[in-house]
C-alpha cells in the first residue's frame, strides 16, 4: 500500500500556471503508482467543497477568501480546525506543500508538523537578496519552513537559492525538475508557413518575463528583415507596450497578439512557429522552452537562473539578456534554419520525452517520500527549537498557540469522532493507456 | 570498481547520484559584496549632503540677518541676484544648446515670479502671523529636516521625492517670512528661498561634486555664523566634520558587516523599452 499524501497549495485548477500543472500531473502519476493523493486549495469563485478530478483525484476547495494575488491571508491560526479535520479524515501521512507564495501551504505545513506528520515542500521560484521585499519574504520562508522534513527544488540553481535564503542544510534539499507531457506537444511542421519565418513568444506579459526586451527585438527585427513574423501568446500588464510598438511601426500584419490561451491550445501556437524566443529575466526552470523544443522549434533564450541546466547545448541558443546579443543569436538561428542545419522536430520530441517525463518525476518524488517516512518523530521541544533558529521569537508564540489549539480541538472534537473518508476505488489502469 | 561519471549541473539526464547530492561546485557562482565603496568615494559622496546642509544654513542666516536688520533687504536682493544671474549665464552657456529659444521663456518666468511675488507677498507675510514664534521655529526645523531627508542627492532610492523636499523648504520659508518686519522683507526671503532651493540644486546637479561649490559655501557660512554667534559656528563646524568625515569613515569601516548576495538567480537588469522607443522616434 502506498502513502497517503496531501498536496497543498493556493494555486490549483481552475487557475492556470506552472505550479498548477505540476501538482496535477504529479498527483496523477502518484495515483497510478497506488498512492492515495488528495489536493487542498482555497475556493475559486463558486468552486467550493469537494471535487473529484480525473482518476479520482480528490480536491478540497476550502471556503477561505483570497487575500492577495490568489493567495489567502496568512493568519496561522484561523484555519487550524478545518485543516486538522481534513488531515485526520483522509488519514494523511505526508503533506506536500507547493510554491513559496502560497500562504495556505505554509499554514498546512506548520499544522502538519505539529500533528506529527511528515512534510515536504516544493519551491518553484527564485528570489534575489537585494531589495527589501526579498528580505522580508526570505525571512518568512525561513521562519515557517525550517521544520520541514524535506525540500524539493526544480533546478540546481533553485537549490542554491533555497539553501541560501531559507538556511536549510543542503542534504535536505533534493533537485527534481519539472516535466512535460510530450504527447500533448507533438510537432506538426505542416502548420508552419513556408513563406515567412515565424518567431513565437509564449509567456505572461510581465516585467520578469522580459517583455521590454521582446518589444525592442520586435521593432529591430521587423525593420531589419522583411520575411519575419511574430506570434505572441499571453496576457499581462505589459501587453500595452507590445501594442504600442505594433501601432507606431505599423506592424499589424506582422505581429499577432493572441492574448491569453488555454494550455491545451499552446501546442497549436507553437506548431505555427519556427523559432521560439524566451526573454525571461529570471527563471527557476523554464517550462515554456521545454514545451517549444518538444514541438520541434529552435529555441533562443536568455542565460538566466536555471535555464542553462534545462537543455543540452545543441537544442538551445543561449545568450545574454540584452537586445544586441539576443538579435545576433536570433539571426544565427535564422541562418541555421535557412541552411537547414536544424534538428528534426520529431527527434526533438523523442529526446525531450527521454529527458523529462512525469513518471520519472514521480519516481524521484517517491524516493523523497520514502526518506521522510523513515525519519523519526520530533518532539515539540525539538520543533520549537528548530523554529527558534530563524531568530524571530514571536513566531514561537504563534506556533505554540497553534499547538494549544490542536490540543484543545483534540478535547472538544476528538479524533475518534471524525469520520474517516472512504477511499476512492482506484482502479489500477495500465500505464500504456495514458502514456 | 566502476568509476562514476563526474556530476554535472544539468537536469536533462538522470545522473547516478541521489537527488539531494551536493557537489563541491555548489554555490560556486555566489558573489558577495561585488563593489565595496572606497573611502574616497564615500567622502566625495558625503559632500552632496554637506552642500545641501550648508544651503539650508545659508538660508537661515539670511533670515537671521533680515530679522535683526543687520543688513538692508535691498542689498541681499542685489547680492543674491548677481550670483543667480552669474550662475544662470554659466548654466545656459555651458549646458544648453540653443540659448536664444530658452532665453525668452526664462525671462517670462522671471517676470511672472517677480510680479506675482510682489502681489502676494503681503498675503504670505501675514499667513502664519498668528502662530507663536516658538511654533514657527520648531516647524521650520522639522520642515528643513524633511527637506534634507527627501532631497534628491542623485541616488535612485524610493525615499527620494523632489516635490516633497521642495514643498517642505518653501513652507519653512513662508513660516519664517511671517516673523519679518514688512511684506518687502518677506518677498526678499521667499526670493532667496526659491534661488537656494529651486535654482541652486539645478545648477549643482549639472556641475556634480566640485571643490568650487563646497569650499566657498562652507567658508561663507562659517564667516557669517562667526559674526552672529560663535557657539553656532562651532556647532556648525562639528556637524560638518561629522557629516563629511565621521559618517563616511564609519560607513566604509562597517562595510565588512554587510553581506549582499549575488548569483545566477538575480533578475537581469534591462533598459526600459519606453526610453528606447522615445529615442528612436526623435
Amino acid at each position: 500500500m502506498g502513502y497517503k499524501i496531501c498536496m497543498v497549495s493556493d494555486f490549483f485548477f481552475p487557475n492556470m500556471g506552472g505550479v498548477e500543472e505540476h501538482i496535477y500531473n504529479l498527483s496523477q502519476c502518484l495515483l497510478l503508482e497506488g498512492h492515495k493523493v488528495v489536493v487542498m486549495t482555497h475556493s475559486y469563485g463558486d468552486c467550493v467543497g469537494i471535487r473529484y478530478k480525473t482518476n479520482g483525484l480528490k480536491v478540497y476547495y476550502l471556503p477561505i477568501r483570497v487575500f492577495y494575488n490568489q493567495s489567502i491571508l496568512p493568519t496561522m491560526i484561523c484555519n487550524v480546525p478545518l485543516i486538522r479535520n481534513i488531515l485526520i479524515r483522509e488519514q494523511i501521512e505526508i503533506i506536500h506543500g507547493h510554491s513559496a507564495f502560497s500562504a495556505l501551504a505554509h499554514e498546512a505545513l506548520v499544522i502538519g508538523n505539529l500533528m506529527g506528520l511528515r512534510t515536504v515542500f516544493t519551491d518553484h521560484s527564485l528570489f534575489g537578496f537585494a531589495d527589501a521585499s526579498a528580505v522580508i519574504t526570505n525571512k518568512l520562508l525561513q521562519m515557517s519552513l525550517t521544520d520541514c522534513n524535506h525540500w524539493i527544488c526544480v533546478s540546481h540553481t533553485g537549490k542554491e537559492n533555497t539553501v541560501l535564503r531559507a538556511k536549510v542544510s543542503s542534504k535536505r534539499v533534493s533537485v527534481i525538475p519539472n516535466a512535460v507531457d510530450t504527447c500533448a506537444f507533438m510537432p506538426d511542421p505542416s502548420q508552419r508557413s513556408s513563406e515567412f519565418i515565424t518567431i513565437v513568444v509564449v509567456s505572461r506579459l510581465v516585467y520578469r518575463k522580459g517583455v521590454d526586451l521582446t518589444a525592442q527585438i520586435i521593432s529591430e527585427m521587423c525593420s531589419k528583415h522583411d520575411k519575419i513574423n511574430f506570434l505572441i501568446a499571453g496576457d499581462g500588464p505589459k501587453r500595452g507596450l507590445l501594442e504600442e510598438i505594433r501601432e507606431r511601426q505599423g506592424l499589424h500584419d506582422r505581429v499577432t497578439l493572441l492574448g491569453s490561451l488555454e494550455h491545451s491550445l499552446v501546442r497549436n501556437v507553437l506548431n505555427q512557429g519556427h523559432i521560439f524566443l524566451n526573454t525571461s529575466l529570471t527563471e527557476a526552470y523554464c517550462m515554456a522552452i521545454v514545451e517549444a523544443v518538444s514541438c520541434g522549434l529552435q529555441v533562443v533564450s536568455t542565460r538566466v537562473g536555471g535555464i542553462p541546466e534545462v537543455l543540452p547545448e545543441d537544442l538551445i541558443y543561449l545568450t545574454e539578456p540584452n537586445v544586441p546579443s539576443l538579435i545576433k543569436t536570433l539571426e544565427t538561428a535564422i541562418d541555421d534554419l535557412k541552411n537547414n542545419k536544424v534538428n528534426c522536430p520529431y527527434l526533438c520530441n523523442l529526446r525531450i520525452k527521454n529527458y523529462y517525463n512525469w513518471e520519472n518525476v514521480s519516481k524521484r518524488t517517491e524516493i523523497v517520500y520514502q526518506k521522510v517516512m523513515q525519519e523519526r518523530n520530533k518532539t515539540l521541544q525539538e520543533q520549537l527549537w528548530s523554529y527558534k533558529t530563524s531568530g524571530v521569537w514571536p513566531f514561537l508564540l504563534a506556533v505554540s498557540l497553534c499547538y494549544l489549539m490542536l490540543q484543545f480541538l483534540e478535547y472538544i472534537y476528538p479524533r475518534e469522532y471524525i469520520d474517516i473518508a472512504k477511499d476512492y476505488n482506484y482502479k489500477k489502469k495500465s500505464k500504456e493507456k495514458i502514456y | 570498481m566502476v568509476v562514476k561519471k563526474p556530476w554535472r549541473k544539468i537536469l536533462y539526464e538522470n545522473q547516478p547520484y541521489p537527488d539531494n547530492y551536493t557537489d563541491d561546485s555548489f554555490l560556486r557562482d555566489l558573489r558577495t559584496n561585488i563593489k565595496p565603496v572606497s573611502l574616497g568615494e564615500a567622502l566625495w559622496g558625503a559632500t552632496l549632503l554637506l552642500e545641501e546642509f550648508c544651503t539650508v544654513v545659508a538660508f537661515v542666516l539670511v533670515y537671521v540677518y533680515l530679522y535683526n536688520e543687520w543688513i538692508q533687504p535691498q542689498s541681499i536682493f542685489t547680492i543674491s541676484s548677481v550670483f543667480t544671474a552669474l550662475g544662470f549665464v554659466f548654466y545656459r552657456l555651458v549646458y544648453s544648446k540653443d540659448v536664444q529659444v530658452n532665453l525668452g521663456h526664462d525671462l517670462r518666468t522671471l517676470l511672472i515670479f517677480m510680479v506675482f511675488g510682489h502681489l502676494f507677498s503681503p498675503v504670505l507675510h501675514t499667513l502664519t502671523d498668528t502662530v507663536s514664534t516658538d511654533t514657527i521655529y520648531t516647524m521650520t526645523f522639522f520642515m528643513m529636516v524633511i527637506h534634507l531627508i527627501f532631497f534628491d542627492y542623485g541616488v535612485s532610492a524610493a525615499i527620494v521625492s523632489n516635490s516633497l523636499s521642495l514643498s517642505a523648504a518653501i513652507f519653512a520659508s513662508i513660516c519664517l517670512a511671517s516673523r519679518l518686519s514688512s511684506a518687502y522683507h518677506a518677498f526678499i526671503l521667499i526670493t532667496v528661498a526659491v534661488e537656494l532651493f529651486v535654482l541652486f540644486p539645478l545648477f549643482r546637479s549639472k556641475i556634480k561634486k566640485s571643490f568650487y561649490i563646497i569650499g566657498p559655501l562652507v567658508l561663507s557660512d562659517v564667516y557669517f555664523l562667526m559674526n552672529s554667534s560663535v557657539l553656532f559656528m562651532i556647532v556648525f563646524i562639528l556637524t560638518g566634520v561629522f557629516i563629511n568625515i565621521g559618517c563616511p569613515v564609519l560607513f566604509v569601516r562597517y562595510q565588512k558587516y554587510k553581506s549582499n548576495i549575488y548569483g545566477p538567480w538575480d533578475e537581469a537588469i534591462v533598459d526600459d523599452a519606453d526610453s528606447v522607443i522615445e529615442g528612436r522616434n526623435k
